[in-house]
């Protein structure tokens, strides 16, 4: 079992992305949720053990972007699959680089989810 | 995907269809509803009454907007869809879930326009609500709008759109 954080300026995103977790039958103990990169920053320096990271990259304040370069410039090699509507190749290969493990394209299915998370939980 | 993201410009019918395909997709998916597409507006709607309105801006190569306009009554319904819950107001759950729509669809949208996604980029939704509203345009872009119908409710996404030299 994992404990999940969900980053996302949407609370309906943020919604849909922990029925679908659940739906899919993934091994999820507790989701925290962050509504940007600097939410979500705070929510990883208060201590919590979080096992998958799942961001947006289109958001106010601190973008996925600059959140992942955050997250490894800490130190920290919990796996962050990007969640997002931008599904350009650059912006994907941009991700990676910053240390993004994969990406699922928004509108997604639980099935999908399934896939791409099972083998990071 | 049917267009070709390197034309350097579409025709109405390539937009047309890519929106048609993009709403259906998100409806099909993130809302469990399967709208219908009617026979695209030859001229945009600018009034609405007792509507939401979800807008996503483009800018870079291309400029524009993608905007979802639907009756609040419809609205409530896709709401309550998209959280699992029933929705029975316009709060913040309603604009959200308003905006994320226009936001997929915006990315949809943006897809075809940036292969590489990095020459285009997405603004954060806006939404509007109210009882009676207009919104308009101030640049000459091209305007593509098709209604759609789910059961005895419509509503209507719209895409302006310009090239930029």
């Amino acid at each position: 079992m994992a404990n999940i954080l969900i980053v996302d300026d949407s609370s309906t995103m943020r919604k849909i992305i922990s029925r679908s977790l659940r739906q899919a039958g993934l091994p999820v103990d507790e989701i925290f949720e962050a509504g940007d990169g600097i939410e979500g920053l705070s929510v990883i320096a208060s201590g919590k053990t979080i096992g998958l990271i799942l961001s947006d990259i289109n958001m106010p304040n601190m973008d996925g972007l600059e959140f992942i370069k955050q997250v490894r410039a800490n130190g920290n090699t919990v796996p962050v699959v990007m969640i997002t509507t931008e599904g350009g190749e650059e912006i994907i290969k941009e991700a990676m680089s910053n240390g993004a493990s994969d990406s699922i394209k928004k509108p997604f299915t639980p099935d999908q989810l399934q896939e791409k998370l099972g083998k990071l939980i | 995907m049917s267009l070709d993201p390197s034309a350097s410009t579409f025709s109405e019918e390539q937009l047309a269809a890519y929106i048609i395909e993009a709403t259906r997709e998100v409806f099909s998916t993130m809302v469990m509803m399967d709208p219908k597409d009617d026979y695209p507006l030859k001229d945009p709607v600018r009034r609405f009454q007792c509507s939401i309105t979800g807008m996503v801006g483009f800018a870079g190569t291309y400029s524009g907007v993608i905007s979802i306009h639907c009756p609040v009554a419809l609205a409530l319904k896709i709401t309550s869809n998209m959280l699992g819950m029933e929705c029975d107001e316009v709060n913040e759950d309603l604009n959200d879930a308003i905006g994320e729509i226009a936001n997929m669809l915006g990315g949809s949208v943006k897809q075809v326009l940036s292969k590489g996604g990095l020459d285009v980029k997405l603004s954060i939704p806006t939404v509007i609500a109210g009882e009676d509203y207009t919104v308009n345009s101030l640049s000459a872009s091209d305007c593509v709008v098709i209604p759609f119908h789910v059961e005895d409710d419509k509503f209507i996404v719209g895409l302006t759109l310009t090239k930029e030299d």
